[in-house]
């Protein structure tokens, strides 16, 4: 990555989100709301780390619910599914398993690059963060943060309105028996690994989640510059509302069956 | 009162059954993309109820439907060529990443050459 492309990052006074563990319902109607407030001007461009606080399914935008889901698995681990605004695959949530964050940021940061490009842009700093951690990580395009023992994450992109939002889930320490029993990956393809958990930065790091996150949160500040920020009145509210009008809707769940 | 209402549940359920049976399913992996699947049924010779999905990414969101309607009512013989063509046509103006038009044709075709899911 040239320094002239990473100079653009310091354009902008970057903001930081470390929020409170919340719904999965939330978190995608978060990323819609906060998406929107970006490319409206009314908010800073932003990282903001998640917490969750209940496990869940996520599917992508263009997934069906029963080609991705074992909905009698999910049932049984009393596992919601809900559907995100991005594209890309699915991906299973449990509260501490994963870390997760999001990037709100001007179209402008990414002008000029092609989509594949601007996957491993958003991203440069976390390999920086991991390879201070010991970990050897790059990206394989499309969307792969990858490693010699394997997928560590997976990003997601969405431009709307002059804003880009760029998502991403990386693998903290997964139980992978039970992804198998509610995700259908892999399952009649004979690549259904063996591994009981799948901990690419757990075992990689030897580091507790939290140290991990603080990591990345001390690279991008250093990198880019970041200064601590709440969600306002007017993004709770557009969130909540987002949360029953369009997230919590079977018309939205099932747009693809 | 009784018998009627049985005979709608089971024409309701017979009419569901079949609909899952005549419903074809065909899969592609984009090479360094993204899986595409396809999920159609033939009537009269013609392709119907075609929906699409996979892990792929499409810009605008409602590009989905574009290419749903530029395959719906399709000769179920359309070859590859003719499909890849009409889905490029519809997504002219989209931005696809991770799936192609040669690819919705692919797993179109798999989706008929296959039959029945």
């Amino acid at each position: 990555m040239s320094d002239l492309l990473l100079a653009r990052w310091r354009r902008y006074e970057w903001q930081l989100l470390r929020d409170p563990p919340r719904a999965p319902l939330t978190h995608m109607a978060l990323d819609d709301a906060l998406l929107t407030a970006g490319g409206g001007g009314e908010r800073p461009p932003t990282l903001r780390i998640w917490e969750w606080a209940a496990a869940a399914v996520v599917i992508g935008r263009f997934q069906s619910v029963r080609n991705e889901v074992d909905l009698q698995g999910a049932e049984r681990h009393q596992i919601e599914i809900v559907r995100r605004i991005t594209g890309g695959g699915a991906m299973f949530i449990e509260p501490g398993n994963t870390i997760t964050y999001s990037i709100y940021a001007p179209a402008e940061l990414v002008s000029g690059m092609s989509a594949i490009e601007s996957y491993a842009f958003f991203d440069t700093w976390v390999l920086d963060a991991l390879a201070t951690l010991g970990v050897r990580a790059w990206y394989q395009p499309i969307n792969d943060i990858t490693s010699a023992s394997g997928k560590i994450g997976g990003a997601a992109q969405m431009r709307r309105a002059g804003a880009v939002l760029h998502h991403v889930t990386m693998s903290y320490d997964i139980d992978a028996a039970k992804m198998l029993e509610v995700l259908r990956i892999g399952r009649d393809k004979g690549t259904t690994s063996a591994a009981r958990r799948v901990d690419p930065l757990r075992s990689q790091t030897g580091l507790p989640r939290e140290a991990i996150i603080d990591q990345m949160i001390a690279t991008f500040r250093e990198r880019h510059g970041l200064h601590d920020s709440q969600l306002s009145t007017t993004e709770v509210a557009a969130t909540t509302h987002l949360v029953t009008s369009k997230f919590a809707t079977n018309e939205w769940l099932q747009a693809l069956p | 009162m009784m018998i009627k209402k049985l005979h709608g549940i089971l024409t309701r359920g017979l009419k569901q059954a079949r609909k899952q049976q005549d419903m074809m399913h065909g899969e592609y992996k984009v090479p360094g993309g993204k899986l595409v699947v396809v999920d159609c049924m033939i009537e009269n010779q013609r392709l119907t109820n075609v929906s699409l999905s996979g892990d792929f990414f499409l810009a605008p969101d409602e590009a989905l439907e574009w290419i749903v309607a530029a395959l719906e009512g399709q000769p179920a013989d359309s070859g590859e060529t003719i499909l890849a063509e009409r889905v490029r046509a519809a997504t002219a103006s989209a931005e696809l990443l991770g799936i192609t038009a040669e690819g919705v044709a692919i797993a179109v075709r798999r989706a008929i050459a296959g039959g029945a899911a």
